[in-house]
Protein backbone atom coordinates (compact mmCIF):
# COMPACT_ATOMS: atom_id res chain seq x y z
CA UNK A 1 0.00 0.00 0.00
CA UNK A 2 1.12 3.43 -0.99
CA UNK A 3 0.14 6.03 1.27
CA UNK A 4 -1.82 9.22 -0.39
CA UNK A 5 -0.22 12.15 -1.34
CA UNK A 6 -2.22 14.00 1.34
CA UNK A 7 -1.30 11.46 3.55
CA UNK A 8 2.06 12.48 3.26
CA UNK A 9 1.62 15.67 3.15
CA UNK A 10 -0.15 16.03 6.56
CA UNK A 11 2.86 14.00 7.86
CA UNK A 12 5.15 16.79 6.41
CA UNK A 13 3.32 19.24 7.99
CA UNK A 14 3.70 17.65 11.60
CA UNK A 15 6.96 17.14 10.91
CA UNK A 16 7.73 20.69 9.71
CA UNK A 17 9.25 19.88 6.66
CA UNK A 18 9.05 21.08 2.86
CA UNK A 19 9.07 18.25 0.17
CA UNK A 20 9.45 18.98 -3.12
CA UNK A 21 6.82 16.91 -5.50
CA UNK A 22 9.47 14.79 -6.61
CA UNK A 23 10.04 13.73 -2.10
CA UNK A 24 6.57 13.44 -2.07
CA UNK A 25 6.25 10.95 -4.93
CA UNK A 26 9.30 8.78 -3.35
CA UNK A 27 8.15 8.91 0.20
CA UNK A 28 4.46 8.11 -0.64
CA UNK A 29 5.88 4.55 -1.92
CA UNK A 30 9.40 4.00 0.32
CA UNK A 31 6.93 4.60 3.17
CA UNK A 32 4.22 2.89 2.28
CA UNK A 33 5.85 0.03 1.55
CA UNK A 34 7.57 0.57 5.24
CA UNK A 35 4.44 1.03 6.89
CA UNK A 36 3.20 -2.31 5.18
CA UNK A 37 6.13 -3.77 6.62
CA UNK A 38 4.86 -2.45 10.38
CA UNK A 39 1.90 -3.74 9.75
CA UNK A 40 3.05 -7.13 11.12
CA UNK A 41 2.77 -5.60 14.69
CA UNK A 42 -0.46 -5.86 14.57
CA UNK A 43 -0.51 -9.60 14.44
CA UNK A 44 0.80 -9.39 17.87
CA UNK A 45 -1.02 -10.47 20.44
CA UNK A 46 0.20 -10.53 24.24
CA UNK A 47 -2.17 -9.83 26.86
CA UNK A 48 0.26 -10.26 28.97
CA UNK A 49 1.94 -6.86 28.44
CA UNK A 50 1.39 -3.25 28.78
CA UNK A 51 4.53 -1.34 26.88
CA UNK A 52 5.43 0.53 30.02
CA UNK A 53 8.48 0.18 32.04
CA UNK A 54 10.20 -1.64 29.74
CA UNK A 55 13.71 -0.52 30.68
CA UNK A 56 14.68 -1.30 34.07
CA UNK A 57 17.82 0.63 34.34
CA UNK A 58 19.25 1.16 37.93
CA UNK A 59 19.11 5.11 37.40
CA UNK A 60 20.63 7.77 38.92
CA UNK A 61 18.49 10.45 41.00
CA UNK A 62 19.74 13.85 41.25
CA UNK A 63 19.18 16.66 44.10
CA UNK A 64 16.89 19.02 42.34
CA UNK A 65 19.79 21.49 42.83
CA UNK A 66 20.67 24.72 40.47
CA UNK A 67 24.24 24.17 39.03
CA UNK A 68 26.03 26.85 36.79
CA UNK A 69 25.04 26.27 33.03
CA UNK A 70 26.51 27.01 29.55
CA UNK A 71 27.99 30.54 29.48
CA UNK A 72 25.49 33.01 27.19
CA UNK A 73 28.67 33.95 25.41
CA UNK A 74 29.40 29.96 24.41
CA UNK A 75 25.83 29.45 23.90
CA UNK A 76 25.31 32.65 21.82
CA UNK A 77 28.96 31.37 19.57
CA UNK A 78 26.61 28.52 18.34
CA UNK A 79 23.54 30.70 17.25
CA UNK A 80 22.55 31.87 13.95
CA UNK A 81 21.91 35.10 14.56
CA UNK A 82 22.22 37.11 17.69
CA UNK A 83 21.80 40.72 19.09
CA UNK A 84 23.25 42.31 22.42
CA UNK A 85 23.35 39.26 23.80
CA UNK A 86 19.80 37.86 22.32
CA UNK A 87 18.43 35.23 19.56
CA UNK A 88 17.24 36.98 16.33
CA UNK A 89 14.33 35.33 15.16
CA UNK A 90 11.52 35.82 12.77
CA UNK A 91 7.89 37.59 14.05
CA UNK A 92 5.74 34.57 15.11
CA UNK A 93 2.92 35.94 13.16
CA UNK A 94 3.54 37.55 9.89
CA UNK A 95 2.71 41.44 10.14
CA UNK A 96 -0.70 42.52 9.36
CA UNK A 97 -0.35 43.87 5.75
CA UNK B 1 58.80 -5.51 13.19
CA UNK B 2 55.72 -3.84 13.52
CA UNK B 3 54.96 -0.44 12.55
CA UNK B 4 53.70 1.83 15.13
CA UNK B 5 50.66 2.59 14.08
CA UNK B 6 49.90 -1.62 13.82
CA UNK B 7 49.93 -1.58 17.67
CA UNK B 8 47.45 -2.24 19.96
CA UNK B 9 46.12 0.46 22.22
CA UNK B 10 47.13 -2.11 25.41
CA UNK B 11 50.59 -2.51 23.72
CA UNK B 12 50.71 1.48 23.10
CA UNK B 13 49.69 2.34 26.67
CA UNK B 14 52.15 -0.19 28.19
CA UNK B 15 54.98 1.19 26.66
CA UNK B 16 54.24 4.65 26.87
CA UNK B 17 53.67 4.26 30.17
CA UNK B 18 56.71 2.43 30.56
CA UNK B 19 59.11 5.10 28.71
CA UNK B 20 59.89 2.52 25.80
CA UNK B 21 57.18 4.27 23.24
CA UNK B 22 57.08 8.43 22.99
CA UNK B 23 53.12 9.36 23.10
CA UNK B 24 54.48 11.40 20.31
CA UNK B 25 55.88 8.97 17.90
CA UNK B 26 52.79 6.77 17.89
CA UNK B 27 50.89 9.86 17.08
CA UNK B 28 52.60 10.61 14.29
CA UNK B 29 53.35 6.96 12.89
CA UNK B 30 49.32 6.40 13.38
CA UNK B 31 48.70 10.02 11.53
CA UNK B 32 50.86 9.44 8.35
CA UNK B 33 49.16 5.68 7.77
CA UNK B 34 45.63 7.60 8.26
CA UNK B 35 47.25 10.31 5.30
CA UNK B 36 48.45 7.21 3.51
CA UNK B 37 45.23 5.54 3.35
CA UNK B 38 42.67 8.20 3.75
CA UNK B 39 42.38 9.09 0.17
CA UNK B 40 41.11 5.64 -0.30
CA UNK B 41 38.92 5.28 2.15
CA UNK B 42 37.05 8.72 3.42
CA UNK B 43 36.90 7.57 6.87
CA UNK B 44 37.46 10.67 8.42
CA UNK B 45 35.75 14.09 8.50
CA UNK B 46 38.59 15.99 10.16
CA UNK B 47 42.20 15.21 11.43
CA UNK B 48 42.92 16.68 14.36
CA UNK B 49 46.83 17.10 14.03
CA UNK B 50 47.89 19.97 16.01
CA UNK B 51 45.61 19.04 18.89
CA UNK B 52 46.90 15.75 18.80
CA UNK B 53 50.69 16.72 18.63
CA UNK B 54 50.00 19.17 21.52
CA UNK B 55 48.31 16.39 23.90
CA UNK B 56 51.12 13.70 22.43
CA UNK B 57 53.54 15.94 23.58
CA UNK B 58 51.71 16.94 26.72
CA UNK B 59 51.33 12.84 27.72
CA UNK B 60 55.55 13.02 27.04
CA UNK B 61 56.31 15.29 29.39
CA UNK B 62 53.66 14.32 32.32
CA UNK B 63 55.08 10.81 31.95
CA UNK B 64 59.03 12.12 31.96
CA UNK B 65 57.84 14.34 34.98
CA UNK B 66 56.87 10.58 36.75
CA UNK B 67 53.12 11.32 36.31
CA UNK B 68 50.72 8.18 36.28
CA UNK B 69 49.66 9.12 32.25
CA UNK B 70 46.79 6.77 32.90
CA UNK B 71 45.85 3.47 31.26
CA UNK B 72 45.43 4.38 27.71
CA UNK B 73 48.45 7.07 27.64
CA UNK B 74 49.27 7.83 24.01
CA UNK B 75 46.82 5.96 22.50
CA UNK B 76 45.47 7.62 19.29
CA UNK B 77 41.81 7.41 19.44
CA UNK B 78 39.12 8.09 16.44
CA UNK B 79 36.09 9.51 17.39
CA UNK B 80 32.84 8.98 15.46
CA UNK B 81 31.07 12.49 14.83
CA UNK B 82 28.39 12.86 16.77
CA UNK B 83 30.20 12.90 20.55
CA UNK B 84 30.52 16.44 21.77
CA UNK B 85 34.38 16.96 21.81
CA UNK B 86 34.83 20.74 23.36
CA UNK B 87 35.68 22.90 21.04
CA UNK B 88 35.23 21.39 17.63
CA UNK B 89 33.40 20.96 15.11
CA UNK B 90 30.55 18.63 15.76
CA UNK B 91 28.43 17.72 12.36
CA UNK B 92 26.54 14.53 13.04
CA UNK B 93 27.24 13.97 9.40
CA UNK B 94 24.12 16.59 8.24
CA UNK B 95 24.74 19.69 6.84
CA UNK B 96 22.42 21.30 9.36
CA UNK B 97 24.53 21.19 11.64
CA UNK B 98 27.56 22.40 9.50
CA UNK B 99 29.72 25.72 11.60
CA UNK B 100 28.24 24.46 14.86
CA UNK B 101 31.54 23.43 17.27
CA UNK B 102 30.32 21.61 20.80
CA UNK B 103 30.37 24.12 23.67
CA UNK B 104 31.78 21.12 26.14
CA UNK B 105 32.80 17.46 25.97
CA UNK B 106 30.90 14.78 26.47
CA UNK B 107 31.66 12.45 29.07
CA UNK B 108 33.10 9.48 27.38
CA UNK B 109 35.70 12.10 25.54
CA UNK B 110 36.55 13.21 29.44
CA UNK B 111 36.90 9.93 30.37
CA UNK B 112 39.37 9.09 27.55
CA UNK B 113 41.18 12.17 27.73
CA UNK B 114 41.80 11.70 31.66
CA UNK B 115 42.78 8.33 30.71
CA UNK B 116 45.32 9.41 28.20
CA UNK B 117 44.07 9.09 24.95
CA UNK B 118 44.90 10.78 22.05
CA UNK B 119 42.33 12.23 19.87
CA UNK B 120 43.55 11.84 16.10
CA UNK B 121 39.96 12.84 14.27
CA UNK B 122 35.98 13.46 13.55
CA UNK B 123 34.80 9.94 11.66
CA UNK B 124 32.54 9.91 9.44
CA UNK B 125 28.51 8.66 9.49
CA UNK B 126 25.17 8.13 8.51
CA UNK B 127 23.56 11.07 9.09
CA UNK B 128 22.34 11.62 12.77
CA UNK B 129 23.40 7.66 12.84
CA UNK B 130 20.79 6.55 10.38
CA UNK B 131 21.70 4.22 8.35
CA UNK B 132 23.62 0.68 7.64
CA UNK B 133 26.22 1.86 5.19
CA UNK B 134 28.00 5.31 5.74
CA UNK B 135 26.02 6.38 2.66
CA UNK B 136 23.47 8.79 4.65
CA UNK B 137 26.58 10.83 5.12
CA UNK B 138 25.77 14.89 3.74
CA UNK B 139 29.71 15.02 3.32
CA UNK B 140 31.13 11.78 1.62
CA UNK B 141 31.67 7.86 1.28
CA UNK B 142 33.36 5.89 3.40
CA UNK B 143 34.60 2.59 1.26
CA UNK B 144 35.23 -0.66 2.98
CA UNK B 145 38.82 -1.22 3.40
CA UNK B 146 38.71 -4.88 2.07
CA UNK B 147 37.38 -3.62 -1.04
CA UNK B 148 36.87 -0.21 -1.99
CA UNK B 149 33.50 -0.81 -3.80
CA UNK B 150 31.74 -2.20 -0.73
CA UNK B 151 30.56 -0.27 2.25
CA UNK B 152 32.22 -0.03 5.58
CA UNK B 153 28.86 -0.88 7.10
CA UNK B 154 26.74 2.03 9.52
CA UNK B 155 26.30 3.99 10.86
CA UNK B 156 29.72 4.23 12.83
CA UNK B 157 31.38 3.82 9.13
CA UNK B 158 34.09 6.22 9.30
CA UNK B 159 35.31 4.66 12.98
CA UNK B 160 35.46 0.59 11.68
CA UNK B 161 37.45 1.94 8.56
CA UNK B 162 39.98 4.42 10.41
CA UNK B 163 40.36 1.00 13.31
CA UNK B 164 40.91 -1.48 10.02
CA UNK B 165 43.83 0.67 8.91
CA UNK B 166 45.50 2.98 10.97
CA UNK B 167 44.33 4.16 14.61
CA UNK B 168 44.15 0.67 17.60
CA UNK B 169 40.93 2.14 18.93
CA UNK B 170 37.97 4.00 18.41
CA UNK B 171 34.36 5.41 19.77
CA UNK B 172 31.39 5.08 18.06
CA UNK B 173 27.42 4.98 18.66
CA UNK B 174 24.77 2.04 18.75
CA UNK B 175 21.37 2.17 18.39
CA UNK B 176 20.26 -0.81 16.18
CA UNK B 177 23.92 -2.47 15.46
CA UNK B 178 25.86 0.87 13.99
CA UNK B 179 28.80 -0.10 16.12
CA UNK B 180 28.86 -4.22 15.63
CA UNK B 181 27.73 -4.22 11.92
CA UNK B 182 30.73 -1.94 11.08
CA UNK B 183 32.94 -3.38 13.19
CA UNK B 184 31.90 -6.89 11.50
CA UNK B 185 31.74 -5.26 7.92
CA UNK B 186 35.64 -4.25 8.87
CA UNK B 187 36.76 -7.38 10.19
CA UNK B 188 37.08 -6.15 13.57
CA UNK B 189 35.55 -5.98 16.87
CA UNK B 190 32.70 -3.61 18.30
CA UNK B 191 30.82 -3.79 21.25
CA UNK B 192 27.75 -2.39 22.56
CA UNK B 193 27.29 -2.23 25.98
CA UNK B 194 24.43 -2.70 28.43
CA UNK B 195 22.13 0.45 28.49
CA UNK B 196 23.37 2.88 30.74
CA UNK B 197 26.61 1.24 31.18
CA UNK B 198 28.32 4.27 29.34
CA UNK B 199 26.75 8.05 30.45
CA UNK B 200 25.00 9.39 26.85
CA UNK B 201 26.23 13.02 27.87
CA UNK B 202 27.52 14.85 25.11
CA UNK B 203 26.05 12.28 22.76
CA UNK B 204 23.91 13.71 20.18
CA UNK B 205 20.68 11.72 20.53
CA UNK B 206 18.86 9.51 17.54
CA UNK B 207 16.70 7.10 19.91
CA UNK B 208 17.24 7.88 23.53
CA UNK B 209 16.24 4.09 24.95
CA UNK B 210 18.56 2.32 22.67
CA UNK B 211 21.42 4.83 22.35
CA UNK B 212 24.95 4.06 23.74
CA UNK B 213 28.74 4.77 23.16
CA UNK B 214 31.06 1.88 22.52
CA UNK B 215 34.32 1.34 21.95
CA UNK B 216 35.71 -0.25 17.96
CA UNK B 217 38.97 -2.34 18.40
CA UNK B 218 41.53 -5.01 16.80
CA UNK B 219 41.03 -6.97 19.36
CA UNK B 220 38.90 -7.87 22.28
CA UNK B 221 41.48 -6.58 25.19
CA UNK B 222 41.18 -3.69 23.95
CA UNK B 223 37.26 -3.02 23.78
CA UNK B 224 37.80 -4.30 27.26
CA UNK B 225 40.48 -1.38 28.36
CA UNK B 226 38.40 1.05 26.38
CA UNK B 227 35.13 -0.31 28.23
CA UNK B 228 36.61 0.03 31.55
CA UNK B 229 37.27 3.73 31.02
CA UNK B 230 34.29 4.88 30.03
CA UNK B 231 31.89 3.59 31.66
CA UNK B 232 30.17 4.04 34.82
CA UNK B 233 27.87 6.66 36.35
CA UNK B 234 27.74 9.95 35.31
CA UNK B 235 25.48 12.42 37.39
CA UNK B 236 24.54 14.48 33.84
CA UNK B 237 22.97 11.18 32.10
CA UNK B 238 20.24 9.80 34.35
CA UNK B 239 19.91 6.70 32.95
CA UNK B 240 23.41 6.29 33.39
CA UNK B 241 23.56 2.75 35.89
CA UNK B 242 24.80 3.52 39.29
CA UNK B 243 26.68 0.01 39.03
CA UNK B 244 29.98 -0.73 39.98
CA UNK B 245 32.11 -1.23 36.92
CA UNK B 246 34.54 -4.11 37.51
CA UNK B 247 37.61 -4.78 35.20
CA UNK B 248 36.86 -6.70 32.55
CA UNK B 249 40.00 -7.38 31.64
CA UNK B 250 40.09 -9.24 34.85
CA UNK B 251 37.97 -11.96 33.59
CA UNK B 252 38.58 -12.03 30.14
CA UNK B 253 41.08 -14.88 29.46
CA UNK B 254 38.62 -17.16 31.35
CA UNK B 255 37.27 -18.51 27.94
CA UNK B 256 33.69 -20.02 26.83
CA UNK B 257 34.55 -23.55 28.16
CA UNK B 258 31.45 -24.69 30.11
CA UNK B 259 28.98 -22.05 29.05
CA UNK B 260 25.99 -22.16 27.92
CA UNK B 261 25.62 -20.38 24.74
CA UNK B 262 22.17 -20.06 23.46
CA UNK B 263 21.01 -20.30 19.47
CA UNK B 264 17.65 -19.35 18.63
CA UNK B 265 16.07 -21.34 16.61
CA UNK B 266 14.63 -18.68 14.56
CA UNK B 267 17.77 -17.85 12.79
CA UNK B 268 18.25 -20.99 10.92
CA UNK B 269 14.82 -21.33 10.31
CA UNK B 270 13.76 -18.26 9.26
CA UNK B 271 16.30 -15.51 8.39
CA UNK B 272 19.71 -16.18 7.95
CA UNK B 273 20.25 -16.59 3.65
CA UNK B 274 21.49 -19.82 2.57
CA UNK B 275 25.05 -18.49 1.26
CA UNK B 276 25.85 -17.13 4.66
CA UNK B 277 25.14 -20.67 6.80
CA UNK B 278 28.41 -22.60 6.06
CA UNK B 279 30.22 -19.58 8.41
CA UNK B 280 27.41 -19.66 11.02
CA UNK B 281 27.85 -23.56 11.25
CA UNK B 282 31.72 -23.70 11.46
CA UNK B 283 31.20 -20.74 13.96
CA UNK B 284 29.21 -22.75 16.04
CA UNK B 285 31.60 -25.58 15.88
CA UNK B 286 34.20 -23.78 16.83
CA UNK B 287 32.15 -22.41 19.95
CA UNK B 288 31.26 -26.33 20.80
CA UNK B 289 35.40 -27.19 20.39
CA UNK B 290 36.44 -24.49 22.78
CA UNK B 291 33.76 -25.89 25.30
CA UNK B 292 30.78 -24.45 24.88
CA UNK B 293 27.88 -25.71 25.27
CA UNK B 294 25.19 -25.08 22.71
CA UNK B 295 21.72 -25.33 23.64
CA UNK B 296 18.60 -24.22 21.60
CA UNK B 297 16.08 -21.59 22.83
CA UNK B 298 13.28 -19.87 20.99
CA UNK B 299 12.58 -16.07 20.79
CA UNK B 300 9.59 -15.78 19.05
CA UNK B 301 9.59 -12.20 18.66
CA UNK B 302 12.40 -12.16 17.03
CA UNK B 303 10.68 -12.29 14.09
CA UNK B 304 8.95 -8.79 14.99
CA UNK B 305 12.31 -7.26 16.07
CA UNK B 306 12.68 -5.21 13.14
CA UNK B 307 9.32 -3.88 12.73
CA UNK B 308 9.64 -2.71 16.70
CA UNK B 309 12.61 -1.28 15.92
CA UNK B 310 12.26 1.10 13.77
CA UNK B 311 8.74 1.98 15.00
CA UNK B 312 10.13 2.76 18.26
CA UNK B 313 13.57 4.41 16.59
CA UNK B 314 11.38 6.37 13.87
CA UNK B 315 9.33 7.60 16.91
CA UNK B 316 12.07 9.24 19.52
CA UNK B 317 14.24 10.57 16.20
CA UNK B 318 10.90 12.27 15.59
CA UNK B 319 11.05 13.92 18.59
CA UNK B 320 14.48 14.16 19.12
CA UNK B 321 15.63 16.08 15.77
CA UNK B 322 12.62 18.58 16.56
CA UNK B 323 15.03 20.81 17.92
CA UNK B 324 17.43 21.23 14.79
CA UNK B 325 14.86 24.13 13.52
CA UNK B 326 17.39 26.89 12.56
CA UNK B 327 16.82 29.18 15.80
CA UNK B 328 19.28 28.26 18.37
CA UNK B 329 22.51 26.67 16.71
CA UNK B 330 23.57 24.74 13.00
CA UNK B 331 21.96 26.15 9.59
CA UNK B 332 19.34 28.90 9.48
CA UNK B 333 17.91 29.33 5.68
CA UNK B 334 17.58 32.69 4.30
CA UNK B 335 14.77 34.36 3.07
CA UNK B 336 12.28 33.22 4.83
CA UNK B 337 9.22 35.17 6.56
CA UNK B 338 7.64 33.94 9.45
CA UNK B 339 8.89 31.67 12.31
CA UNK B 340 6.92 28.74 10.69
CA UNK B 341 9.06 29.11 7.15
CA UNK B 342 12.19 28.91 9.02
CA UNK B 343 11.66 26.38 10.78
CA UNK B 344 10.65 24.20 7.59
CA UNK B 345 12.99 26.19 5.40
CA UNK B 346 15.96 24.77 7.56
CA UNK B 347 14.84 21.89 8.49
CA UNK B 348 14.07 20.94 4.48
CA UNK B 349 17.28 22.35 3.24
CA UNK B 350 19.39 20.78 6.28
CA UNK B 351 18.14 17.29 6.60
CA UNK B 352 19.14 14.27 4.42
CA UNK B 353 16.75 12.24 2.64
CA UNK B 354 16.71 9.23 5.13
CA UNK B 355 16.86 11.59 7.99
CA UNK B 356 13.11 13.09 6.46
CA UNK B 357 11.97 9.42 5.75
CA UNK B 358 12.69 8.77 9.23
CA UNK B 359 11.43 11.51 11.02
CA UNK B 360 8.15 11.12 8.79
CA UNK B 361 7.69 7.63 9.90
CA UNK B 362 8.10 8.38 13.58
CA UNK B 363 5.93 11.03 13.02
CA UNK B 364 3.48 9.47 11.62
CA UNK B 365 3.98 6.53 14.31
CA UNK B 366 3.21 8.72 16.65
CA UNK B 367 0.12 10.76 15.14
CA UNK B 368 -3.73 10.22 16.31
CA UNK B 369 -5.18 7.27 15.00
CA UNK B 370 -1.94 5.49 14.55
CA UNK B 371 -0.38 5.74 17.91
CA UNK B 372 -1.71 3.13 19.62
CA UNK B 373 -1.38 0.64 16.24
CA UNK B 374 2.08 1.77 15.89
CA UNK B 375 3.84 2.69 18.49
CA UNK B 376 1.92 1.26 21.54
CA UNK B 377 2.23 -1.85 19.93
CA UNK B 378 5.98 -1.65 19.48
CA UNK B 379 6.35 -1.27 22.82
CA UNK B 380 4.53 -4.18 23.61
CA UNK B 381 6.84 -6.42 21.45
CA UNK B 382 9.64 -4.49 23.09
CA UNK B 383 8.36 -5.74 26.28
CA UNK B 384 7.63 -9.22 25.16
CA UNK B 385 11.09 -9.96 23.50
CA UNK B 386 12.44 -8.28 26.42
CA UNK B 387 10.84 -10.92 28.59
CA UNK B 388 11.44 -14.05 25.87
CA UNK B 389 15.28 -13.12 26.39
CA UNK B 390 15.04 -12.73 30.16
CA UNK B 391 13.59 -16.27 29.96
CA UNK B 392 16.53 -17.84 27.63
CA UNK B 393 19.31 -16.46 30.40
CA UNK B 394 17.61 -18.25 32.76
CA UNK B 395 19.21 -21.39 31.02
CA UNK B 396 22.18 -20.02 29.04
CA UNK B 397 24.99 -17.35 30.00
CA UNK B 398 25.38 -16.15 26.29
CA UNK B 399 23.01 -15.93 23.18
CA UNK B 400 25.00 -16.33 20.02
CA UNK B 401 24.12 -15.40 16.81
CA UNK B 402 25.37 -13.73 12.84
CA UNK B 403 26.30 -9.97 13.55
CA UNK B 404 24.45 -9.69 10.08
CA UNK B 405 23.05 -11.87 7.50
CA UNK B 406 25.88 -11.13 5.03
CA UNK B 407 29.68 -9.12 4.61
CA UNK B 408 29.70 -5.88 3.24
CA UNK B 409 27.38 -4.89 0.30
CA UNK B 410 28.49 -3.28 -2.64
CA UNK B 411 28.37 0.85 -2.15
CA UNK B 412 24.92 1.68 -4.06
CA UNK B 413 22.93 -1.69 -3.58
CA UNK B 414 20.89 -0.75 -1.48
CA UNK B 415 20.48 3.13 -0.89
CA UNK B 416 17.37 3.40 -3.01
CA UNK B 417 15.31 0.79 -1.14
CA UNK B 418 15.40 1.51 2.89
CA UNK B 419 13.50 -1.17 3.26
CA UNK B 420 15.77 -3.79 2.73
CA UNK B 421 18.51 -1.63 4.16
CA UNK B 422 16.76 -1.92 7.34
CA UNK B 423 16.03 -6.03 6.92
CA UNK B 424 20.19 -6.36 7.56
CA UNK B 425 20.15 -5.08 11.10
CA UNK B 426 18.12 -8.65 12.27
CA UNK B 427 20.44 -9.75 14.59
CA UNK B 428 21.48 -6.45 16.47
CA UNK B 429 18.36 -4.80 16.98
CA UNK B 430 17.36 -7.53 20.12
CA UNK B 431 20.22 -6.43 21.89
CA UNK B 432 19.40 -2.62 21.40
CA UNK B 433 15.53 -3.60 22.23
CA UNK B 434 16.36 -4.99 25.77
CA UNK B 435 19.24 -2.86 26.62
CA UNK B 436 21.74 -6.10 26.61
CA UNK B 437 25.49 -6.07 26.11
CA UNK B 438 26.42 -7.12 22.87
CA UNK B 439 29.68 -7.94 20.91
CA UNK B 440 30.51 -8.20 17.40
CA UNK B 441 34.32 -10.27 16.62
CA UNK B 442 35.70 -10.94 13.52
CA UNK B 443 34.41 -14.98 12.53
CA UNK B 444 36.08 -15.39 9.34
CA UNK B 445 35.55 -14.44 5.38
CA UNK B 446 33.05 -14.21 2.83
CA UNK B 447 33.06 -15.89 -0.49
CA UNK B 448 33.84 -12.49 -1.77
CA UNK B 449 36.86 -11.92 0.61
CA UNK B 450 34.83 -9.94 2.77
CA UNK B 451 35.05 -10.36 7.01
CA UNK B 452 32.22 -11.62 8.67
CA UNK B 453 31.00 -11.08 12.33
CA UNK B 454 29.77 -13.39 15.24
CA UNK B 455 27.41 -11.59 17.70
CA UNK B 456 27.59 -12.46 21.32
CA UNK B 457 25.20 -11.40 23.80
CA UNK B 458 25.17 -11.44 27.75
CA UNK B 459 22.46 -10.58 30.89
CA UNK B 460 22.71 -6.54 31.34
CA UNK B 461 25.82 -5.79 32.80
CA UNK B 462 27.95 -8.88 31.87
CA UNK B 463 30.11 -7.09 29.14
CA UNK B 464 32.83 -9.35 30.58
CA UNK B 465 31.01 -12.79 29.76
CA UNK B 466 30.97 -11.62 26.07
CA UNK B 467 34.51 -10.25 25.93
CA UNK B 468 35.48 -13.23 27.64
CA UNK B 469 34.09 -15.54 25.26
CA UNK B 470 34.77 -13.08 21.96
CA UNK B 471 38.35 -13.29 23.53
CA UNK B 472 38.76 -17.55 22.97
CA UNK B 473 36.87 -17.16 19.97
CA UNK B 474 39.60 -14.32 18.32
CA UNK B 475 42.34 -16.47 19.43
CA UNK B 476 41.16 -20.18 18.37
CA UNK B 477 40.67 -18.50 15.05
CA UNK B 478 44.03 -16.17 15.14
CA UNK B 479 42.77 -13.59 13.23
CA UNK B 480 44.43 -11.12 11.72
CA UNK B 481 43.26 -7.37 10.96
CA UNK B 482 44.97 -7.06 7.46
CA UNK B 483 42.66 -5.46 4.88
CA UNK B 484 43.07 -6.50 1.38
CA UNK B 485 42.73 -3.33 -0.65
CA UNK B 486 44.57 -1.18 1.59
CA UNK B 487 48.76 -1.70 1.27
CA UNK B 488 50.64 -2.53 4.52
Amino acid sequence: MALSRAEVERIAELARLDLTPAEEELFASQLGKIVDYFDQLRGFEDTDTDGVADLDVDSLEADDLPVPCLPREAFLDNAPESIDGFLVVPPVKAKPG
Amino acid sequence: MSQLWQLGAEEIARGVRGGELSAREVFESCLERTRAVEGDLGAYLELLAEQGRERADEIDQRRRAGEDVGPLAGVPVAIKDNISVAGRSLTCGSRILEGYVAAYSATAIERLEAAGAVILGRCNLDEYGMGSSCENSSFQLTHNPWRLDRVPGGSSGGPAAAVATGVPLALGTDTGGSIRQPAAFCGIVGLKPTYGRVSRYGLVAFASSTDQIGPLARNTRDAALALKVIAGADERDSTSARRPVADPLAEIDNGIAGRAVGVATEIDNRSLPAEARASWRQALARLERLGAELREVSIPALDAAIACYYVLCTSEASANLARFDGIRYGRRAAGTGSLGELYRASRSQGFGAEVKRRIMLGTFALSAGYYDAYYGRALAVRQALRRQLETAFETVDLLVTPTAPSGAFAIGERIDDPLSMYLMDIYTVPASLAGLPALSVPCGLDDDGMPLGLQLMARPFDEAAVLAAGRAFEQDLDWKVEPTAVAA
